[in-house]
């Protein structure tokens, strides 16, 4: 019995034209490239807090905006690499890493109590336009990776989205962090972590239909 | 070979559609009934060759290849009833120690491992063997609307876990 026909691979034999292979590297450098240009449109719209970057700023800065870099590079690394998909890849970075920034509203809570946690969300009128912004700010990441996953051959598509959606909260947020001047846990750890939830499951619902292949 | 294929050499290419399709044959072997498992075999080949970009030539080829079978067999659970009178046949070919146990590694079954019996067993009788929810129902005791829940939360997990090795 011949299963599949002659026919069919001098069809796609005939079609056979030569492709530059998808380099893990190439993404990692546009996803680079995209955070660059994050932080850029930013300082242009916004004020870069250069003296808080220079050091005058509480630890809770620099850990809570070093916490969402190291998640949008591990995000966008789990999302780069499931462009080239291979029985065996695991994606356990990212997820530790989320897990890592699920402590900052964590440690708001413990530290602020309920009453105030819900304060928080409720009164700080910095909250929304933070979220806005970063989410905004994040689109750029969203766009770099999804058409990194529409060249590839992304097999978990769920997945895929959610890890972009997070990476581009997260780079997002990052980038809208450096013109924060607000360094609160209250702020911080509820108002420019929303952004990586709210882009997670934005990126679970609304990119596996546009790299469905 | 698949280097060589992204190079654009027709002739290896034409061999490496070859070896994987008796690759994947073996591959699908007890998971689709042999009527279906021609067309999944030529819907993963076409995959192969319209995504071959997609494969790094610094790393292997077969979990690369598994992990679109492995996705285009999900897709596939998804969309086809299979009628009732094929029969899954045990056509697995002699095969040499080392692609078994690459095999063996990537098969569906491990995927399976990982579902809960219940989700398991409906997706084997319904889109496997072909029995209809009600038969199905009546063969497991589930209500047949628990038959189709674990349906559709199997394959939403299997989706989940294709590029899960162990």
């Amino acid at each position: 019995m011949n299963r599949v026909s002659n026919h069919f691979f001098d069809q796609l034999a005939g079609d056979l034209a030569p492709v530059r292979p998808i380099r893990r590297s190439r993404g990692i450098a546009l996803v680079a490239v995209a955070a660059i240009v994050t932080i850029v449109l930013v300082a242009l719209f916004g004020e870069l807090q250069t003296h808080m970057i220079a050091g005058q700023a509480t630890p809770m800065f620099f850990v809570t905006n070093g916490m969402l870099a190291l998640l949008g590079a591990a995000s966008s690394l789990a999302v780069v690499r499931m462009a080239t998909p291979q029985v065996g890849s695991g994606h356990e970075g990212a997820r530790w890493s989320a897990g890592m920034v699920a402590l900052l509203p964590v440690t708001a809570l413990i530290m602020l109590g309920a009453t105030h946690f819900l304060a928080a969300i409720m009164e700080d009128s910095h909250g929304v336009p933070c979220l806005l912004a970063s989410i905004t700010a994040g689109l750029v990441t969203a766009i770099a990776l999804v058409f990194w996953l529409r060249r590839g051959a992304p097999v978990s598509l769920t997945s895929a989205g959610t890890y972009a959606g997070v990476a581009a909260g997260a780079i997002g947020s990052f980038a809208y962090g450096l013109t924060c001047p607000i360094e609160t846990i209250g702020h911080l750890g509820i108002w420019h972590v929303a952004p990586v939830l709210v882009g997670g499951i934005a990126g679970r619902l609304a990119i596996p239909p546009l790299v469905r292949w | 070979m698949m280097a060589a294929a992204q190079n654009g050499d027709r002739a290896v290419y034409r061999v490496l559609l070859a070896e994987a399709q008796l690759w994947l044959e073996r591959f699908f072997a007890k998971r689709v009934p042999p009527a279906q498992r021609d067309d999944l075999v030529q819907e993963v080949l076409l995959a192969v060759h319209n995504k071959r970009a997609s494969w790094d030539p610094s790393r292997p080829f077969f979990p690369w290849l598994a992990a679109i079978a492995r996705y285009r067999w999900v897709d596939h659970l998804r969309k086809v009833y299979r009628s009732a009178e094929d029969e899954l046949g045990d056509h697995d070919a002699a095969q040499d120690s080392e692609e078994e146990v690459v095999m063996a590694r990537m098969s569906l079954e491990r995927l399976f491992v990982h579902l809960p019996e219940k989700q398991v067993e409906a997706i084997e009788l319904v889109k496997i063997e072909g029995l209809s929810i009600a038969e199905a129902s009546a063969r497991t005791g589930q209500s047949e609307s628990l038959v189709k829940v674990n349906i559709h939360r199997g394959l939403k997990k299997l989706s989940a876990l294709v590029e899960k090795a162990d």
